[in-house]
């Protein structure tokens, strides 16, 4: 149904990205790696992917939402469920935790016809939601003390590439959303939903297939997440700050660009890990100072800040 | 049988009816002018056959199949689209990509693909230098020629056109007037369009229809219409009823 409208990506593009992907795909193998970094790094490929996918709704649609960790703990809970019930492949547990986040996502259809922060304020009331009903139904997600998870040693360590074949496959995708007639409506719905209506697109239509589709990679995220700590707990899965996290992500690193999520979530993990360690009380209190500072300076983040070192770097090469 | 019609259309919002038991016909090929004072009704009249408000009752007619209650977004794909009187285009999309959204559900889904349906369009409509600019950069009749060339991309046959002349200059204003009788004669739509700028209307339309509160008070071609007493009142107030337009 869709009309191709643009070529392919530009081939130094795709070369680069491969290269950047067999390096990372190596470095375990090649280096000594300590297993503080290979997990580390595990953790980091994990919340790009995340961060990817909530930019699908928030960057790319414009509808911020701060309830993205119900999808993530859906699919964590599925999949923990499958694991602790059948000894089937970790994988088809996680793909089905994707599925029936993908699915459950779709229950947030009434929200369609809110936009901007009205959308967001509903999604935190949905989040939250999310997270009581989880943590009171015992019989399925073990209540406040959680559920705990076999799990190999060879398949944690084997994460890490798993991981970063969900960060290539959704990096994809959201290069070709973006440059496909599927993001162009996404853009048109997010400056101005009537007119795009007015042009032939559903903006309901488009926000339903949008979060279902982000929803299930949230789903996949956080099934593979439960694999990694082989331990899981509602109030953690659901929580809002983990919602906050991926808005924070994105935010950072460039709200509605491609490689403004992946920046922006390496960074976040990166600063937290630091923040955590050294400043516990005052972290919180970073983050919300390095995001007022975004807002007001730089909407485009991480990445802005980049195109705008580009753009100077260039000026200069052709003025000399 | 027309090509698009309305029976006893009628909108009322509270008390108010906006829209008041109006037929209208429009008929393959015609470009039909709404004229009438501020307020008459008449951008409710087309929000009501776009589909962006449904109709207190009454139905519209595409083909003689009943349409209304209707998405918008439905309409375009079934051949009926407007253009609204404050332009709006995407303001970070360059002409290119603001006309490509139109294109890519065009009726039919015409054969090509999306970005040479929204070439073709653009420089049908005279904005082929100005195919990468973004939409703030374009002057008013630029911004207005953007208007009519997204409709246009859907590949309509029935075309809306909300007030696209008011606010030009006269030689833009010549300019679009000219565009339109080429988008009905080179691109066999039909229009229908509210307009104040009256040698515009009276030039370009087959057929003119006056609105005063919702309801129609007189119909017909252009010249019959000017010489209507009751469309004298509506413009001029009852003391002018005895002169002549």
């Amino acid at each position: 149904m869709m009309a191709r409208i643009r070529t392919l990506p530009h081939s130094r593009v795709v070369t680069a990205y491969l290269i950047a992907v067999a390096l990372l795909v190596a470095l375990p193998i090649l280096t000594n790696l300590s297993i503080y970094t290979h997990n580390l790094m595990t953790l980091t490929f994990l919340s790009v992917a995340g961060a990817l996918a909530w930019n699908w709704m928030g960057g790319f649609l414009g509808q911020v939402s701060f309830g993205h960790a119900a999808m993530f703990g859906v699919g964590g809970f599925v999949a923990a469920r499958i694991l602790l019930w059948a000894p089937v492949p970790a994988p088809l547990a996680w793909l089905a935790g994707g599925l029936v986040a993908g699915i459950f996502a779709l229950g947030a259809h009434p929200t369609l016809r809110l936009r901007g922060p009205y959308f967001s304020i509903a999604t935190i009331g949905l989040g939250e939601a999310a997270r009581l009903i989880f943590t009171y139904w015992e019989d399925f997600t073990g209540g406040s003390s959680g559920l705990s998870l076999p799990i190999d040693p060879d398949m944690k360590h084997c994460l890490y590439w798993w991981c970063l074949g969900l960060v290539v496959l959704v990096a994809a995708a959201s290069w070709f959303i973006r440059r496909s007639a599927l993001g162009l409506q996404l853009l048109a719905i997010k400056a101005d939903a009537d007119a795009a209506a007015d042009l032939g697109v559903s903006a309901t239509f488009y926000q339903d297939l949008m979060f279902c589709l982000s929803g299930a990679v949230m789903g996949l995220t956080g099934g593979m997440w439960a694999s990694y700590f082989s331990f899981i707990e509602p109030n953690d899965m659901f929580g809002f700050d983990r919602s906050i996290g991926f808005v924070l992500m994105a935010v950072i690193g460039g709200v509605g660009t491609v490689w403004g999520p992946i920046l922006g979530a390496v960074v976040f993990v990166l600063l937290r890990q630091y923040l955590l360690a050294s400043y516990p009380q005052l972290y919180l209190g970073l983050y919300g100072l390095l995001l007022i500072f975004i807002i007001l300076f730089e909407p485009l983040g991480l990445t802005g800040l980049l195109l705008r070192l580009w753009r100077r770097l260039r000026i200069s090469r052709l003025a000399a | 049988m027309p090509l698009l019609a309305t029976r006893t259309l009628s909108k009322n919002f509270g008390g108010l009816k906006a829209v008041d038991g109006l037929d209208l016909v429009l008929e393959e090929g015609q470009i039909l002018g709404v004229i009438g004072p501020n307020g008459a009704g008449k951008t409710t009249l087309f929000s009501l056959i776009a589909g962006s408000i449904p109709p207190s009752s009454g139905e519209v007619l595409l083909d003689g199949t009943r349409v209304n209650g209707q998405q918008a977004y439905r309409m375009v794909r079934a051949g009926v689209v407007r253009t609204h009187q404050i332009v709006r285009p995407f303001p970070n999309l360059t002409v290119l990509e603001n006309v490509m959204v139109g294109a890519i559900h065009a009726r039919g889904r015409a054969t090509g693909a999306a970005r040479d349906r929204a070439e073709e369009v653009i420089g049908f409509v005279g904005l082929g230098d100005r195919t990468h600019s973004l939409p703030g950069t374009l002057t008013l009749a630029g911004r207005k020629r953007l208007e009519l060339a997204r409709a246009l991309a859907t590949a309509p046959r029935v075309l809306m056109l909300d007030e696209v002349i008011a606010g030009l200059n006269p030689s833009e204003a010549q300019g679009l007037a000219v565009l339109i009788r080429r988008i009905r004669d080179e691109r066999s739509v039909s229009v229908i369009m509210i307009e104040h700028v009256m040698p515009a209307v009276m030039s370009l339309s087959d057929r003119v229809l006056v609105l005063d509160q919702g309801r129609k008070i007189a119909e017909g071609t252009p010249l019959e219409v000017v010489n209507d007493p009751a469309v004298v009142v509506a413009y001029l107030g009852e003391n002018h009823g005895g002169a002549t337009a």
